[in-house]
């Protein structure tokens, strides 16, 4: 187990590295410079400013003093658009605002998957698994930002039809908290009941069943007590992949409900072209991501007896 | 000795895609009080799924009981309902199944696997049943039996892993034992001290047994009585010493002579039965078995086979054992002759 | 088991011996080979056959309409914009007239006293038309000001006026404001010399006439005079804030998006295949290379490098197409070229190849005449479901402007442009939004059929 940890966060970190170093190549292939977008700029100026973001330097130097400064002092830089704020200023400012809506939204899905999947596995072939097996292909296949769109405009039009003041976007009340976070995990819980229906299935045909079945077991004792629970290890491997869905899915829509995450500030800062904005959060999320993913894998784990003696 | 399980006209179905087949065609069959049954037959022919249907583990759809009666003790187990039948599963009559690895919940711990049945049937708090469990574990001779309680399936070799289902299934002291080819995924070395351990734990408990096995070195070892099934229905029904030396069907001489056997110290030819079972999306009108059988006559082509006694209590599913009907030197034909 | 109570007479039953062949003969159902059994599963699947028409159905809008509907989808006619969805295909008649007279209007000075009456004789100057609807009326005294409102229905009183379209300090007023081919209802309500709006109001009705303005008819290529009338092209699904028609735009738009949603996965899964299955049968030190390489590609953010490389290579290039063609396929061909390894390594144990290797089957022969068939199931589930997650990717990333960019346009990028006007033009990211997602769904569906008829693992299950 140990070693398989070690094994595994070394992986981590080699992953993170290669990320850094992928993000750090493709924005210095950006044909121009970063400052070429600037008005009115006097040589002078261009020589101190490119002497303060280091570009005057070789790449291969660049790139020492890129990962030195993000990985031993944490140091992202400061923002191209914004020259008085830091990278790292804006992410702990942003990225909380992001977090809160995208564990709402794994929540959400996690939640609603096993319960609906485990409902549409029980009622196999029946009306509740059609319906839901319905619902969940459309929400798979309906980009988020229709969803989210829709739901905009819903909200409008009751507002309109009705008189009442529903928020529909920023972060100010409870309502136009969830209602993203929903939509926000909407495909990733359709994705996720999927998997949960095909393995509750899989359980319920299963050899072991039979055995507590012929222990004369209730319905109810085995769904809780066997059933449950190696139906739901399937769905907690996928979490960490379904964590990098939804924070990516995030940047629509914190765009579309005006959510001031690190999302929004994201899409933002590649229109604006704000090269160090665009790096620090690509590593951010990248580590954040590769993190997630092995925090994931290492709690199933724990869940799964049997991987420990397995790796 | 008393009848403790009596089946009687039991019709099982599955509907696929296919068609319907119908994979037991009324299936007769008597146990008594604390001897052992055994229940022959290839792959397919239905032994399991018999047994299967008797305990309400059959899935259904797409398996159908059409017809028939069990009688457990007064009970007609084809009509409990599942909420009836549920306090006798486990505690009454209790299965073992054939592959031990996929047959214990791979995420459980064995103590609570084993002590589960304790808790349901018999009431017992979760601390007593795990001690129970304990005991149970160290009578099917699992070596260093406390540490084993705290194990995954995982863990355990298939021996093992069987010993286990067994402590599992006669937790409750059960009065029959049900074991699905109990053996098959097993070593041999293996096969013989599972055999070893039912049969001890068979006389200790006073259980009836019922083995539904495809080896005959099995039959031979443990059974008093013997059922040859095939196709869905019962050839052949006698003692051990009938079926293996007063054999009165050619397909329990075809199964005979497939097995090796090397105690009479020549080397005797092997001999495979020819083509393979029917199908039984339409089984054959007349006997199933004639279209493999050496033996076979025009009248098995057309008519369905009546059963007649070849000796007392020895039953047989063939023409030949008509009174009237030539013999053939192989096939045992009663006292007619 | 009982013992029969009536036997038969010997007399009755046949006992001759029967002839060997006779009696071995066996009944066998007609055996189906591995894909004529698929085949007959997929047709079978009425959700899949519908899914697979509605796809047919969506190529044919895309691919062959623009061959029918000859609509420029980048003419921009702006006194055409925002048109509602007319849903006909007819064009219609216009009348040309003369260019609106934009003349200063005559000046207005109020007659003193207190208002206490409404607006007197409320009519139309000129031909009220789709080009503009000209009012006049006369003020009652005490009147300093006239708001105007219009509204599509009638009003029933003072709160249902409608629009408030503007505060006029004159008696004329020149509605140009998004006319559309229906009835009108002009109520105008004299506001006083404080500012206060009067309690009464007078409304016209006026008929619209579909019209077009001389120098838009000559800018527009119309060789036409005052008087003459034009047939102007309908909007089938009405048109932008720029006045391009939607359909068309739609299917160019969809021309992108299934270019880039079915060419990348065939490239990058054929990359996969190559990748993949030299990896898996060379195995060994190579294998673990090629793939310790897959497994960091795959481990990389997809949607974040996606944008990542789109900036890298100019955020308004003109080759956004292709930009989004090749950064999906940089990233996507390690997953199908791990799912090739996986199967390979999987049949390159099974026996009958191992057969194959042992009577002398060149690497060649076992590639292309068992490889390759057994993994072909896997490769067409995989596709099937590529195409429709690249249109995805593609939709997601145009959405957020990182994707195709002007001229191109995808449905993605229409949605973009459509959800900016979305309160007040739900269609213009309604229209866009049904296309990707029917395409999207109808590609799931047909995927799910299919690893339903390939895979008889699953069809067992579910």
């Amino acid at each position: 187990m140990k070693k398989y940890l070690l094994k595994r966060l070394w992986h981590g970190i080699i992953t993170i590295l290669f990320i850094s170093t992928a993000t750090f190549f493709a924005m210095h292939m950006v044909p121009g410079d970063p400052l070429s977008s600037e008005k009115a700029i006097t040589p002078e100026t261009r020589k101190a400013l490119e002497a303060e973001y280091g570009i005057d330097k070789p790449l291969f130097i660049q790139y020492g003093i890129f990962l030195k400064k993000t990985f031993i002092h944490g140091d992202l830089g400061f923002s191209y658009t914004n020259r008085n704020t830091k990278v790292n200023e804006i992410i702990a400012n942003h990225f909380p605002v992001s977090a809160k809506l995208g564990l709402l939204a794994i929540f959400f899905a996690t939640s609603g998957a096993i319960m609906w999947g485990a409902i549409a596995a029980k009622y196999r072939n029946k009306l509740p698994d059609y319906t839901s097996m319905v619902l969940v292909i459309l929400f798979i296949s309906v980009p988020s930002f229709v969803f989210a769109s829709g739901a905009q405009l819903l909200i409008v039009k009751l507002n309109a039809a009705t008189g009442w003041n529903l928020p529909y976007r920023g972060t100010d009340s409870f309502v136009s908290q969830i209602v993203p976070a929903m939509i926000l995990g909407l495909g990733t819980m359709a994705f996720l009941t999927r998997i949960m229906r095909s393995s509750l299935l899989e359980v319920i045909h299963s050899d072991y069943i039979r055995t507590a079945r012929a222990k004369g077991l209730s319905p109810k004792q085995i769904f809780f007590s066997h059933e449950l629970r190696n139906a739901v290890l399937p769905v907690i491997t996928i979490i960490g992949p379904a964590i990098a869905a939804i924070t990516t899915g995030s940047f629509v829509i914190e765009t579309i409900f005006t959510i001031p995450g690190l999302g929004k500030f994201f899409v933002q800062a590649v229109q604006q072209n704000d090269y160090t904005v665009i790096m620090g959060t690509t590593v951010f999320y990248g580590s954040f991501l590769v993190l997630t993913v092995l925090a994931v894998d290492i709690v199933y784990g724990f869940i799964d007896p049997r991987i420990q003696v397995e790796k | 000795m008393s009848k403790i399980l009596e089946i009687n006209n039991l019709h099982v179905e599955f509907d696929t895609y296919g068609g319907t087949v119908h994979a037991v065609r009324g299936l007769d069959l008597a146990v008594q009080k604390g001897e052992t049954l055994a229940v022959v037959g290839e792959s397919g022919c239905g032994k399991s799924v018999s047994f299967q249907a008797l305990m309400g583990l059959l899935p259904m759809p797409p398996g159908r009981i059409s017809s028939g009666s069990a009688n457990f003790q007064g009970n007609d187990l084809l009509k409990l309902k599942e909420s009836e039948m549920r306090p006798l599963r486990g505690s009454q009559i209790a299965m073992i199944f054939q592959d031990p690895m996929s047959s214990l919940n791979p995420t459980k711990k064995i103590g609570d696997q084993i002590a589960e049945s304790l808790i349901i049937h018999k009431g017992m708090s979760k601390r007593d049943a795990l001690k129970e469990s304990l005991k149970l574990l160290e009578l099917t001779r699992i070596g260093e039996a406390p540490k084993r309680l705290n194990q995954y399936p995982f863990e355990f070799s298939g021996g093992m892993l069987q010993r286990v289902m067994i402590a599992m299934a006669i937790a409750c002291k059960p009065q029959l034992l049900i074991a699905d080819e109990p053996t098959t995924a097993l070593d041999v070395t293996i096969q013989d001290q599972i055999l070893a351990l039912l049969k001890d734990l068979q006389k200790e408990y006073e259980m009836s047994l019922i083995l539904i096995t495809h080896d005959l070195g099995v039959v031979a070892r443990m059974a008093d009585q013997v059922a040859v099934m095939y196709a869905g229905q019962i050839v052949e029904n006698g003692s051990v010493d009938d079926i293996f030396y007063r054999s009165a069907h050619p397909y329990t001489l075809g199964l005979k002579q497939a097995l090796p056997n090397s105690q009479e110290g020549k080397s005797a030819q092997l001999i495979p039965i020819d083509g393979s079972p029917p199908d039984l999306f339409s089984p054959p009108k007349a006997c199933a078995y004639a279209a493999r059988c050496p033996m076979a006559r025009k009248v098995c082509l057309e008519k369905a086979p009546l059963i007649f006694e070849a000796s007392s209590k020895h039953l047989s599913r063939c023409w030949l054992q008509h009174p009237q009907a030539p013999s053939h030197p192989e096939l045992f034909c009663g006292e007619r002759k | 088991m009982k013992k029969a109570t009536e036997i038969p007479d010997i007399a009755e039953l046949d006992f001759s011996p029967v002839p060997k062949s006779e009696a071995h003969e066996e009944k066998m159902r007609p055996s189906q080979s591995y894909w004529q059994d698929a085949m007959r599963r997929f047709v079978k699947n009425k959700r899949a056959m519908l899914a697979a028409l509605s796809l047919v159905i969506m190529l044919g809008i895309c691919l062959l309409g623009p061959l029918v509907w000859r609509v420029d989808p980048n003419l921009q006619q702006l006194n055409e914009a925002l048109q509602s969805p007319s849903w006909s295909f007819e064009g219609r008649t216009a009348k040309v007239i003369a260019d609106p007279d934009n003349s200063r209007m005559q000046t207005f000075v109020p007659q003193a006293g207190i208002l206490n009456s409404t607006v007197e004789n409320i009519v139309t100057v000129g031909l009220a038309s789709t080009v503009q609807i000209h009012l006049s009326w006369q003020a009652p005294p005490g009147a300093h000001a006239f708001q105007i409102y219009r509204n599509e229905l009638p009003p029933l009183d003072r709160s249902t006026l409608g629009v408030p379209l503007a505060l006029v300090r004159g008696l004329e007023y020149r509605d140009a404001l998004k006319l559309e081919l229906i009835d009108y209802y002009y109520s105008i309500v004299a506001i006083d010399q404080d500012g206060k709006e009067s309690d009464s109001y007078k409304t016209l009705q006026v008929n619209v006439e579909q019209a077009f303005s001389l120098s838009d008819a000559k800018r527009l290529g119309f060789d036409v005079e005052v008087g003459d009338s034009v047939v102007l092209n309908a909007h089938p699904l009405g048109t932008d804030s720029l006045g391009r028609d939607l359909l068309a735009r739609i299917m160019k738009g969809g021309q992108v998006s299934l270019y880039i949603g079915i060419i990348a996965p065939l490239i990058y899964i054929f990359l996969g295949i190559i990748i993949g299955g030299i990896s898996g049968y060379l195995g060994g030190k190579a294998d673990s290379l090629i793939m310790r390489f897959t497994d960091f590609v795959i481990a990389l953010p997809f949607l974040l490098f996606m944008i990542l490389f789109k900036v890298a290579a100019g955020n308004s290039s003109e080759n956004s197409i292709n930009i989004i063609l090749f950064s999906l396929i940089l990233l996507s061909w390690p997953g199908s070229a791990r799912l090739i390894r996986g199967q390979v390594l999987q049949l390159r144990e099974e026996p009958y190849i191992q057969a194959a290797r042992l009577l002398g089957g060149s690497p060649l022969y076992i590639i292309f005449r068992h490889l390759l068939p057994n993994t072909l199931g896997v490769i067409l589930v995989s596709l099937s479901f590529a195409i429709p997650s690249c249109i995805f990717t593609e939709a997601f990333l145009s959405f957020i402007g990182m994707g195709v960019v002007l001229p191109d346009t995808s449905w993605g990028a229409m949605c973009n442009e459509g959800v900016k006007l979305m309160i007040t033009y739900p269609y213009l990211l309604i229209v866009p939004s049904v296309f990707i997602s029917i395409t999207v769904l109808a590609f799931n569906i047909l995927g799910d059929g299919l690893r339903d008829a390939l895979d008889a693992k699953m069809r067992s299950r579910e």
